[in-house]
This record gives C-alpha cells, sequence and structure tokens, in this order.
C-alpha cells in the first residue's frame, strides 16, 4: 500500500464546509488521520483501474441477470 | 416431547411433526419464547420480542392443521427476523435511535412471503446500527453477544440472528447481507448462511445500507433448512427495481445429487493465506472431506483480488453516506459513534474513487466468471479468524501484528458481494477453545443450488451442525 499523505485538519474543514456538513472539530481532528488511510488506499485502487488492460471497463452499478 | 427436545428440532423435523399433528405450533412456540427468557439476558440477540402475536399467530396455525389445511413446511415454525426488515405493526428500528419508534404499515416481501407460507414470526433481531459494521456491538439496544462464548462477538452486522438460531432461540432467521453480514455471523456463531446473487431476493421494504451490494436472506442451522426458507422468499418482485426475472431453481430436488466430479476452485494466494492457523487447518480438513465425497479441487490464479478491501470500504462508505446525509446533518448526535464515524468519512471521498471501485467490481467479476469456466465454486474460509472478545476493535491474525478489525472482517466475504456472486457459510469445525469456524464456498450467479447442493453434502458426512452451545 502507498504510504498515506497526512491530512491537515484545515483540509477537512475545507471538506465540510463544501459539503455543508457541521462536524465538531475534536471530531474533524480526530477524521483526519483515518482519511488519509482510506484515501490512500482508494488511489492505489484508482492507480490499479488505470492500467490500459483497464481502459475499456465500465463501472457496474446494477448487474445482469445472464 | 421434552422442551429440549423440542428446541434442538430444525426445521425440516419439526415441520414434519406438525404436518402430522405430532407438534403443535404453540407448544414449539412457547418452547422457543420460555428459551428467550433464559437465554437473551445474556446474549441481547433480540430487540423486539413478539410474544404475544407470536403465540396468536401459532394458535392460527394450530386451527388450520387441525381442519386439514397445511402450508408447507414453514407452516407454525418459528423464525425471527433482522430489526432492519419491515414487520408491519412491529417496530422496525434497525437498530438505531433514528428509527426507534418506526413502525412499519406494510411488511417487507420477504417477512410477506414468510408469513404466508405459515411461519410464526417471533421477534426482530439486534444488528449493528444500521448494518454499517461487523460486530453487533451496538449502543442503543445493548452488545449482541456469542452463545459459544458470551465474552466473544456474534460479528454483524445480523449478529442477533447469527445467536438467535445459534441459541435455539428460533429454527431460522433471515438477515441481510452487503460486504458479509450473514456469512459473518454464519461462521462465528457455527450456523449456516446464504448471500444469494443480487436480485434473487426481494429488497422491497428493507433499509438499505449500500444499495448496490444489499441482499437478504435466511440463517439456519442446516443446509437443508436454509434450503426451506430461501425457497420461499427467492424469486422475482415488481417492488423491486433490482429484482431479477432469472428462474428460481429446485432447490430441494437438486441437494441429493452427490458431489461426485464437481469442481471446487482454490484462489492463489488467497484462498488459505493470511488466516489464523486452527481457521487455516480446519479449512483444509474440510476439502479433505470433500475430496473424499468426490470433488476435485484446483488452484487458480486471480490477479485482481487483492483490491477488494479498498474497494469495499470505498463503496460501503459512500453508498451509506449518501442514504444517511440528511439525518447526518440533523440528528448526527443520535448515532453511536463509530457510525457516525464511517459516515462522516463517507461525505469525504471523491467521486472517482467511488466509479474506480465500481469499476473494479467489473474487472473482478469477470475474473470469476472466467474461473467458472474451469471450477464449479469457490472455497474460502468466511473469516480469517474465529470470534474476538466483545468490544475489540482490532485483530490478531498473523505474527502477532494488531490488525484493523473492519479491514480483517472484510477479507473474504466482500469479494462475492463486490462481484454479485452468491455464497454459502457452512459450519466445518472449532479452534481449540471451543469456537466455531466457517468455510465460505462461492458460486456462479444465480448458482444457489450448488451451493446448497455442496453444503448439505458435507453436513451429511459430518457433524460439526449438530453440536449445540452450552447456555
Amino acid at each position: 500500500m502507498i504510504p498515506p499523505e497526512p491530512v491537515a485538519p484545515e483540509s477537512i474543514d475545507r471538506l465540510c464546509a463544501l459539503a455543508a456538513l457541521s462536524i465538531p472539530a475534536e471530531r474533524r481532528r480526530a477524521l483526519a488521520p483515518m482519511l488519509a488511510g482510506l484515501v490512500a488506499a482508494a488511489n492505489e485502487l484508482s492507480q490499479k483501474m488505470a492500467d490500459p488492460r483497464h481502459r475499456t471497463v465500465v463501472p457496474i452499478v446494477r448487474f445482469p441477470e445472464r | 416431547m421434552a422442551p429440549t427436545d423440542v428446541l434442538n428440532l430444525t426445521i425440516r423435523e419439526a415441520a414434519a411433526q406438525i404436518e402430522r399433528s405430532a407438534l403443535s405450533p404453540v407448544e414449539l412456540t412457547d418452547a422457543m419464547l420460555q428459551r428467550i427468557t433464559h437465554v437473551d439476558k445474556t446474549l441481547n440477540a433480540y430487540i423486539t420480542v413478539c410474544g404475544e402475536q407470536a403465540r396468536e399467530v401459532a394458535l392460527a396455525a394450530e386451527k388450520m392443521i387441525r381442519a386439514g389445511y397445511h402450508l408447507g413446511p414453514l407452516h407454525g415454525i418459528p423464525i425471527a427476523i433482522k430489526d432492519n426488515i419491515y414487520t408491519r405493526g412491529v417496530r422496525t428500528t434497525a437498530g438505531s435511535k433514528i428509527l426507534a419508534d418506526f413502525v412499519p404499515q406494510e411488511d417487507a416481501t420477504v417477512t410477506a412471503r414468510l408469513k404466508r407460507a405459515g411461519a410464526v414470526i417471533i421477534g426482530k433481531t439486534n444488528l449493528h446500527e444500521f448494518a454499517w459494521g461487523g460486530t453487533t456491538d451496538n449502543p442503543h439496544y445493548g452488545t449482541c453477544r456469542n452463545p459459544w462464548n458470551p465474552e466473544r462477538f456474534p460479528a454483524g452486522s445480523s449478529g442477533g440472528s447469527g445467536a438467535a438460531v445459534a441459541a435455539r432461540t428460533c429454527l431460522g432467521a433471515l438477515g441481510t447481507d452487503t460486504g458479509g453480514s450473514i456469512r459473518l455471523p454464519s461462521s462465528v456463531n457455527g450456523i449456516v448462511g446464504i448471500r444469494p446473487t443480487i436480485g434473487r431476493v426481494s429488497n422491497h421494504n428493507v433499509v438499505p445500507l449500500a444499495w448496490t451490494m444489499d441482499t437478504v436472506s435466511p440463517m439456519t442451522r442446516t443446509v437443508e433448512d436454509c434450503v426451506l426458507m430461501f425457497e420461499i422468499i427467492a424469486g422475482h418482485d415488481p417492488l423491486d427495481d433490482h429484482s431479477a426475472q432469472a428462474p428460481v431453481a429446485d432447490y430441494r430436488g437438486e441437494l441429493g445429487r452427490g458431489l461426485r466430479g464437481l469442481r471446487v476452485g482454490l484462489i492463489r494466494d488467497y484462498s488459505l493465506s493470511h488466516v489464523q492457523p486452527a481457521v487455516g487447518q480446519t479449512i483444509r480438513a474440510a476439502l479433505t472431506a470433500l475430496e473424499s465425497l468426490g470433488v476435485e479441487i484446483e488452484e487458480i490464479a486471480m490477479p485482481s483480488i487483492h483490491g477488494n478491501i479498498s474497494a469495499q470500504l470505498t463503496i460501503e462508505s459512500c453508498e451509506p453516506s449518501t442514504y444517511h446525509q440528511e439525518w447526518l446533518r440533523t440528528r448526527a448526535a443520535d448515532y453511536g459513534d463509530d457510525v457516525r464515524t464511517l459516515l462522516e468519512l463517507g461525505e469525504m471521498y471523491l467521486a472517482t474513487h467511488y466509479l474506480q471501485a465500481q469499476r473494479y467490481r467489473s474487472v473482478l467479476r469477470k475474473e470469476f466468471l472466467d474461473g467458472f469456466k474451469r471450477v464449479d465454486v469457490f472455497v474460502t474460509p468466511t473469516l480469517p479468524f474465529t470470534a474476538t472478545p466483545c468490544g475489540a476493535t482490532t485483530v490478531v491474525i498473523e505474527d502477532n501484528r494488531q490488525e484493523d478489525m473492519l479491514s480483517a472482517i472484510m477479507q473474504f466475504t466482500g469479494v462475492p458481494s463486490l462481484a454479485g456472486l452468491p455464497a454459502l457459510s457452512v459450519p466445518v469445525g472449532f479452534d481449540a477453545a471451543g469456537l466455531p469456524v466457517g468455510m465460505q464456498v462461492i458460486g456462479r450467479p444465480f448458482d444457489e443450488a450448488t451451493l446448497f447442493r455442496l453444503g448439505h453434502a458435507y453436513q451429511r458426512a459430518t457433524d460439526w451442525h449438530t453440536r449445540a452451545p452450552r447456555l
């Protein structure tokens, strides 16, 4: 896994403001390291999906019956 | 019949006795209600016990039998329902404070189908709040506990259904499974549970967790009982937009076919990797037992398998946060701390993260469909570890390394959820501490019949499923 880049509490503040989501300051501080880990893992998956082998792959949100 | 004998009956055995009037539905229901009174102070498997209504329905079921009407194998059988599945006139909390007073005016389609088949709804079972978590450590309705050792967790999110079935307080239960929520508690409580193919069983009037992965299905002590419940609830539902038109198989008819020539796949560097030693040994023993029944085992590479946990976390973060968006802004303090944290984090992913995770599902599904050209099913452990202490947030799997519980719990069950495939968990033994181990069997889309066939043959050759926790 790619080592997580730290997420600054100010970044959480900004995201909350953009989403109109009010989160108390102490909770925002606790979210920062967790978000760093999740985003690092999601970025790693995005990198895998950028492989040219997967260029034609479309997202699945509903499965075909057969 | 002595009450303990009644408690240990399977659905098939109880149904046979009810049909020939050797067992009264009222006697059976009363025995279950007494058992709940006796053990549920310890287990906390139920949020609501429907004592009076259950007795009324059982009495009606008994009158019908006396009048010569028999509705089938669920007639007069006490069944529990996870508390995120609507029950008309009975509160449906989803394990939350937010829905603490919600009394649905309608049944879920699965509830209605069970009732029409004559089932007696005995109660609503505890769950992880809004089904978003794997421990059933519920801050609003209390911590649910494992009947094999009440200091240990029952897993989740359908932990109450798992504990209720294992503790003989009902003959079967419904759970819901998004990333493993039926199979995980089935594994650690030593029972059978199936996640169906998406679309096989209706989700109508079930509180959602993640729309593109949610399913509903039975949890029972035997595969045969699982089939008896599954055949009632499976099939198209016009009220569910994601419901499949695919025909429902003759599951009971398939059970007796045996396993000779069935091909079982192990996923290279995955199926038996990163598991507690006792889990690995138990799964290997189960594979040996399957070989003696005639299956052939083959190892298959699946290069994309190792993106699964990130994809599951991403989808299971973004979709619930969408459903809960308004409540998170108006009633945030009413959530338990862990679920509130997950819902807040789900608001902070990028849209591209979510869509890459959904694209990953296409890749994973294609690798499975390619694999199914060579094998009929794939096998993994259901969980890489046995039941952890209640309240634990980390777990040791190997090398004395503490790992985050939420990621560790997703190691095996997330894969069929992402790929939209059916998967069965069957009890296959115990560790040295007497805690159950489950084996996950993954099948082709809409081929639940082969999973049932394998599980049933295994249970006919072994006796793990006949063992009961001491409570």
